[in-house]
């Protein structure tokens, strides 16, 4: 039980890929080609830093329902940790979306009308999710035993990941909306990214996945450390 | 190229309806006061539309940096917490 926590040297080269890939998509992302467009100009650049946010969220409320559905089988103290800590990851990183997002909208889609935020279907969907998943730890924290806390938020969690990409994805499509994606098409069908854009867009996207991996390891590891100090005193 | 994302048939912001209907002056009203933002950019706009809005690059850059800071401070606060844990029990075994 206490031994599952996973290999250190691949932790170890996901991290050094992680550090040097996320540096080349920095340097990539300001001095690469981009096609030049009216109204977006030179935030287009601003897809390879907002867009792999909501994948490391989806990334992020996957595991973490896979590790409650894992706990309601198991009982495992250490599938509620890492339940708990992807979820909490996946809510900073579509915290960190939302804001990228509202930045980007408010001088491209609202320059000239100073708002920040006119509740644009996605935007306010994902808003919902984010709600959502805040509950999750609303919950939580209501509970004292952590047997009924890991089960009751479990189950809480596997609804809360159904929603997900009904908020993200379905509703926002019915609607019409201002956030590019939405006709109909896939979001990255063939014809919506320049391949020159591809070529940094992607490293990114695995650039970013990597480092919520590796700050939920990080995260997991340290609460299984209090989790164990806290059930073996004389630790 | 595509330069926005919405269809030239998808209903814009809810005032193309009312101008269809001319006998209601209200609804002229709002179109006239539209053309009010061709007026040269004011405040955080100037500094942000420069230079192509590179600036908002760079402000979403910032951002997702700060929420990696967050979490190094984060875990920075939790490593604390057991290091305290660990000095309230240690110096009790050898007594």
């Amino acid at each position: 039980m206490a031994s599952s926590l996973g290999n250190t040297t691949v932790y170890r080269t996901v991290r050094a890929l992680v550090v040097a890939l996320l540096s080349g998509v920095i340097v990539a992302g300001f001095l690469g080609q981009i096609p030049q467009l009216d109204i977006l100009e030179q935030s287009a650049r601003n897809l390879y830093f907002h867009v792999p946010m909501w994948f490391a969220l989806m990334m992020g409320t996957v595991i973490s329902a896979y590790h409650s559905f894992r706990y309601l089988q198991s009982g495992d103290r250490l599938r509620d940790v890492r339940a708990r800590e992807a979820a909490w990851l996946a809510l900073l990183f579509g915290l960190l979306g939302i804001v990228t997002g509202m930045v980007w909208a408010r001088f491209t889609w609202y320059v000239g009308t100073g708002k920040w935020w006119n509740f644009d279907p996605k935007q306010s969907m994902a808003a919902v999710l984010l709600l959502i998943y805040g509950g999750y730890f609303v919950l939580r924290d209501s509970m004292e035993d952590p047997d009924t806390r890991g089960r009751v938020a479990a189950v809480y969690n596997l609804f809360a990941v159904v929603t997900m990409p009904f908020l993200l994805y379905i509703l926002p499509r019915q609607l019409p909306s201002l956030h590019p994606g939405g006709e109909g098409s896939p979001a990255f069908s063939q014809t919506d990214l320049a391949p020159a854009m591809r070529w940094v867009f992607y490293p990114s996207v695995l650039a970013f996945l990597g480092l919520f991996w590796v700050l939920y390891t990080q995260r997991v590891r340290l609460s299984w450390i209090r989790e164990r100090l806290r059930s073996e005193p004389e630790l | 190229m595509i330069l926005h994302p919405l269809p030239a048939s998808a209903p814009a912001p809810s005032l193309r309806p009312q101008q269809a209907r001319p006998d209601s002056a209200a609804a002229y009203d709002s179109t006239w006061t539209e053309q009010s933002s061709a007026q040269s950019p004011q405040g955080l706009e100037r500094v942000m539309l420069d230079d192509g809005k590179i600036y908002v690059v760079l402000a979403v850059v910032l951002i997702i940096w700060i929420g990696v800071v967050t979490m190094l401070f984060r875990t920075d606060r939790r490593i604390d917490t057991l290091e305290r844990r660990l000095d309230q029990d240690i110096p009790e075994d050898p007594a």
